[in-house]
């Protein structure tokens, strides 16, 4: 089956220096790619190589079969790009904004009112439709510009940053719209730093870093390569004495136990010990309100690899660790295994 | 896979998309329109030249003494050209030197303005709005957006040269009419000028510009870099195009005619070198 992106290489700089650099994947048809990386990392610059927009330096690509350097205007035929900045015209209207992109991409002026229409009354927009979209709030210039990335039904979609600037209740609808394209069967490459989003949507990632692809696969497979242990917490209504801890570390197959909020948090061999522990637990007397095993999110993926790279590259905190987790209750995953599989180095 | 040369990118020359060139001009026009910045200089300057400038510099010299246009055009130097108003009454000639002659070559003004406006938006202005990535994006040729970025500064350029030429020529024959007694515009070079150079000043123009633009980040970047190189024209064409117009027909027709070359030239050189890789690299 053809790939519908395969890079092998892909390199580009500019002037500042080398914006991604001997970029290698691939990614099949009807998955859901998470580019991910801090600002500059490169998901700006590689969506560009992909849709033709920039020229390699080195290295080659094919989407959808076929070479964006050569043959941009097929790719971008049948793909549909979200840029970060929705991109609309203030001084034109909504449905102006779309009907001139729907005649570039070849609709007839009676098809392109007709889909323009339709796309606008999908995303919630029609009553808007003659308005000039200078005086939009960032939720509404989202979802303009997302009928307009879906015009001509594309079958790779590249999304830049969907969410940024969005409310609460706008991720919600730019999530479950992304996930209804991803039902249907479309190729999405999603470029965000968002994890939440990459999280609930992707199938595959990719990290990316100062250009460099840093990891690629399936999240749960790159966490399995990542951890040989499995992250576990037992509730029990309050917090936990260091003498319970200990007692619950002595359990076979436990690696640490600390305590944590409203109970225990631990490191296990696997998830089978749990029972076990939970067993103790009980056994001393201790009320169990929850245990559950937590399995690596994608956050906790990224955070992983990024933290190996800053280990790499002699960028750790004070205390070991880079952890950019703003969620106070978040709970870290153990340390990811040394020498995990899945690393692109 | 093997590597890509950049040079690669262009591949067979396929055939104009003019509907996607007249759907890009036609959104670009209709947002100009709408944008006051760009509307209120293309208005007043061509008020101010076209309209007021006459009407006060054409009453006072409808008004002055005329006995000394004859020494003064009479020298060794302009004799030969100055026939053309030497040839007329002597109460005429004032009025139709100034007006016809000394103060119409203003109109290049209107082309060159309206050009390094126009262009400046083209695609300094997309990238401020944060537009140009989607236009990037689109099945459309660099070649064909290029095209249609020139014309979008070139058409309305010229059309209100031609405009502004028709309000010139109505005002000036209003004004000298008590003098006259007759319509003197257009005399034969002034509808060469206006016909025949000022399309070719706006091409000129936009030759340079439209490059200026792309590489600009900014609209206000793109003015600045754009006035460097239109100034000059603007004082050149100023200072020139009077002795132009006393010129005989032919010589009209072949400095015009220079003038294309030079401009077709220069935009034909800028749309080999414009590619939207350059262009978003330089966003």
């Amino acid at each position: 089956m053809t790939a519908a992106i395969e890079t092998e290489g892909l390199t580009r700089g500019f002037k500042s220096g080398l914006a991604v650099d001997g970029l290698t994947m691939r990614l099949e048809p009807g998955q859901v790619l998470a580019l991910l990386g801090p600002n500059g990392a490169g998901k700006t610059t590689t969506v560009r190589l992909l849709d033709g927009v920039l020229l390699p330096h080195a290295g080659r690509s094919l989407v959808l079969g076929h070479d964006p350097a050569t043959e941009g205007d097929a790719v971008r035929r049948r793909t549909g790009v979200l840029t970060e900045n929705a991109g609309l015209d203030d001084r034109l209207t909504s449905r102006e904004n779309l009907l001139y992109v729907a005649r570039l991409r070849g609709f007839d002026k009676a098809a392109a009112a007709r889909r323009v229409d339709e796309l606008l009354e999908r995303f919630g927009m029609i009553d808007r439709a003659d308005d000039l979209t200078g005086g939009f709030s960032t939720g509404q210039r989202k979802r303009v510009a997302l009928a307009r990335a879906l015009l001509h039904d594309p079958e790779l979609l590249f999304l830049d940053e969907p969410t940024s600037g969005l409310d609460p209740a706008g991720t919600r609808d730019v999530i479950a719209l992304i996930d209804e394209l991803a039902a249907e069967g479309r190729t999405v490459v999603l470029a965000t730093h968002f994890l939440g989003e990459a999280g609930r949507l992707a199938d595959r990632m990719a990290v990316l870093h100062r250009g460099r692809l840093r990891a690629f696969g399936a999240p749960d497979e790159l966490a399995a390569q990542m951890w040989t242990s499995v992250g576990a917490e037992i509730d029990l209504g309050g917090v936990a004495d260091a003498t319970t801890a200990a007692a619950l570390a002595l359990v076979p197959g436990v690696r640490s136990a600390e305590a944590h909020g409203d109970g225990v948090r631990l490191v296990l061999d696997d998830r089978e010990v749990l029972p076990r522990v939970v067993a103790v637990a009980v056994s001393r007397g201790l009320p169990v309100f929850g245990a559950a095993t937590r399995r690596p999110t994608l956050e906790d993926v990224y955070f992983a690899i990024e933290r190996r790279i800053a280990e790499e590259e002699g960028e750790l905190g004070t205390d070991g660790f880079v952890d950019r987790t703003d969620d106070p209750g978040h709970t870290p995953m153990p340390r990811p295994d040394a020498g995990a599989e899945g690393w692109v180095s | 896979m093997t590597t890509t040369s950049p040079s690669s990118t262009r591949g067979a020359r396929a055939r104009a998309d003019w509907n996607a060139i007249a759907t890009i001009v036609g959104r670009d026009m209709r947002a100009v329109r709408r944008s006051k910045a760009i509307v209120l200089p293309m208005v007043f300057v061509p008020t101010v030249l076209l309209v007021l400038m006459p009407i006060g510099i054409g009453i006072i010299a409808r008004n002055a003494p005329t006995s000394q246009v004859q020494s003064a055009l009479g020298s060794s130097l302009l004799s030969g050209l100055a026939g053309p108003i030497l040839d007329l009454p002597e109460r005429e000639r004032l009025v139709v030197l100034i007006l016809g002659y000394l103060l119409s070559p203003l109109l290049l003004v209107i082309p060159l303005m309206v050009s390094a406006v126009l262009a400046a938006d083209a695609f300094a202005g997309e990238k401020e709005r944060r537009t140009l990535e989607v236009v990037l994006h689109l099945p459309i040729s660099d070649r064909d957006l290029f095209v249609a970025k020139v014309l979008t500064a070139f058409l309305p350029a010229v059309a209100l040269t031609w405009v502004g030429s028709l309000i010139y020529g109505l005002v000036c024959n209003l004004i000298a009419w008590p003098v006259t007694g007759r319509l003197f515009l257009p005399f034969t070079q002034f509808a060469v000028m206006v016909l025949w150079i000022a399309p070719a000043v706006a091409l000129l123009a936009l030759g340079l510009l439209v490059i200026v633009s792309s590489r600009a980040k900014t609209t206000q970047e793109a003015n600045q870099l754009g006035g460097a190189v239109i100034l000059p024209l603007i004082f050149v064409a100023a200072a020139q195009t009077s002795a132009l117009m006393l010129l005989p027909t032919p010589g009209v027709l072949a400095v015009g005619a220079l003038i294309w070359v030079v401009a077709l030239v220069l935009v034909w050189v800028n749309g080999r070198r414009f590619t939207r890789d350059r262009l978003a690299a330089s966003g």
